[in-house]
């Protein structure tokens, strides 16, 4: 009896515990939106000198060659296979360009290219903020009069929006044409068949463009998050580094599909 | 005589705290006086940098009352922290300052933020305040690039911009070499007598307590076991505090895991 008790009660805590962080990563993100206006809204608040550009930086053009590289393999991966697959039931390649660039557009361009984000990028920011609490400089943050959430996830935030949309942009097409070169190569399909845009609507261009922004702003929550709940020396911050990995290319893959359920939902099976 | 029993600017009350249900402070009760040196001291664990922290409101007291200035502070929230850190200054363990910023962007952060200096004027002003603690010249390296004297120097300068009426110093001398543990004593000392700053020091270095504290509270299974000047702590004939004053490894302390 008293091992069942003990049991209800630990799968109590634990789904207290789970309630607890999930209120606390919405209070991560109402605390950075309300950052932004405290930095950015008002004449004469104290910024972070060039951080926002810094970030930038930081999460955009470092990650520059990792998305090339990996998304543009990505894409030839998937073309090769799709070739393949259809010129042994189908035999006929040529609608395969206009469905990938759909696709690509709505759905695996950002997507893909923000689940590589989510691992660069979330991996930096919760290692960055987790060794600065556990080192204190979290607290002496507070002790200068600043709010952690002001300075160290605001600029973050603004950059990785920013920066996801970018990327998102040149991931997709980065994509697209690995992909048609492997199709021309592989398969002999004529680059004018496949590079069709026929099928691309600009519903399908402002789903995609959500998708990059969405993503882009949950990364650096999630992986702040983590970093601030960082605890104890280096472990910590493995764990939350880790944590952050996880938690950000997990809500990349749930905000793909709310977000395209939701898409269904308003234009039907079209998107 | 100690400038403590006349105006307790500090008073912590039957104070308690857990960590994970293992009690840290057990019914903690301790003032500190304007202007004076209050050295905080015990073995490692017993909650010294704990019982600091509270007052900034880094942490939360389970039970209990900590007052400052006349005024209730355990109970407010962290806006209202704000006020108290802007009298109330810190220098942490290790010095903490922010790895990605210059010395001089370092010391500049709290006069922007609480002083509201723009950049520019808010560096002219940390050149000062580095040049108050020997630093003149290190305005634009990196924390990673000095030694850890240097780092709390800096720390302290940074510390020093607001003005503070009250210093907590959280093992200012730990790591460092005897000169300049002697050196951060001295600036502790000049605090005191020449700007009338009140300092808590958290430490467990013998030679500066015995050099610049004027009161001692010696804490140990979650109280203060036993307060005075340095020289009754020296003189008591408490069988504890003697074993810590000339660090016995055995008598009648209880330390965990021994």
């Amino acid at each position: 009896m008293n091992y069942l008790v003990d049991r209800i009660a630990g799968v109590g805590a634990y789904a207290l515990g789970v309630l607890r962080a999930a209120f606390e990563l919405w209070m991560v993100f109402v605390g950075t939106i309300a950052g932004i206006w405290r930095l950015y809204g008002r004449r004469g608040a104290t910024r972070p000198p060039g951080a926002l550009v810094e970030q930038m930086h930081v999460i955009g053009n470092r990650s520059l060659l990792f998305i090339v590289v990996t998304v543009g393999f990505i894409g030839m991966v998937m073309i090769y296979q799709a070739c393949l697959q259809f010129s042994r039931s189908v035999g006929d390649l040529s609608q395969i360009g206009v469905q990938f660039a759909r696709l690509i557009v709505s759905d695996l361009g950002p997507t893909l290219t923000s689940m590589m984000l989510a691992t660069r990028v979330g991996a930096g920011i919760a290692a960055e903020i987790g060794s600065m609490k556990v080192t204190e400089q979290v607290d002496a943050l507070r002790m200068s009069g600043v709010l952690p959430i002001d300075y160290l996830l605001v600029p973050r935030f603004l950059a990785s929006i920013v920066m996801t949309m970018v990327l998102s942009i040149l991931g997709a097409a980065i994509m697209y044409g690995a992909g048609g070169l492997t199709a021309y190569l592989s398969f002999g399909v004529n680059p004018r068949v496949f590079y069709d845009l026929a099928m691309v609507e600009p519903r399908h261009l402002g789903l995609g463009l959500l998708k990059a922004f969405c993503y882009g702003a949950a990364i650096p929550i999630v992986s702040g998050f983590c970093g601030l709940r960082a605890r104890g020396s280096s472990e910590g911050v493995g764990w939350a580094t880790t944590a952050a990995v996880v938690g950000s290319s997990f809500a990349v893959i749930a905000l793909d599909f709310m977000l395209s359920v939701g898409a269904l939902w308003l234009f039907g099976g079209d998107v | 005589m100690s400038p403590g029993a006349a105006a307790p600017l500090i008073e912590f009350r039957e104070v308690h705290k857990a960590f994970d249900g293992k009690p840290v402070l057990r019914g903690m009760n301790l003032t500190v006086g304007k202007g004076e040196i209050l050295f905080i001291i015990g073995t490692s664990g017993v909650g010294k940098s704990v019982t600091i922290k509270h007052l900034v409101g880094f942490l939360r007291i389970d039970t209990g009352e900590i007052w400052f200035d006349g005024k209730r502070v355990d109970q407010l929230d962290e806006k209202g922290f704000y006020a108290v850190r802007r009298r109330v200054g810190m220098v942490f363990q290790n010095a903490t300052l922010f790895d990605s910023m210059t010395l001089a962007e370092n010391v500049a952060l709290p006069l922007r933020k609480h002083k509201k200096l723009r950049h520019t004027s808010a560096l002219a002003e940390a050149m000062g305040r580095l040049e108050q603690v020997y630093l003149t010249g290190f305005s634009d390296r990196y924390p990673a690039e000095l030694s850890d004297g240097m780092r709390t120097r800096a720390a302290l300068a940074r510390t020093l911009t607001m003005d503070p009426e009250v210093v907590l110093f959280d093992e200012p001398t730990t790591g460092l070499d005897p000169v300049n543990a002697r050196r951060i004593d001295r600036l502790i000392l000049e605090l005191s007598r020449n700007l009338g700053v009140t300092a808590v020091v958290v430490s467990h270095d013998l030679a500066s307590i015995f050099s610049i504290a004027d009161r001692v509270a010696f804490l140990y299974q979650g109280r203060v076991h036993a307060v005075g000047t340095p020289a009754e702590l020296r003189d008591s004939p408490d069988p504890i505090v003697q074993q810590f004053i000339q660090g016995q490894s055995s008598g009648p302390m209880e330390t965990p895991g021994f």
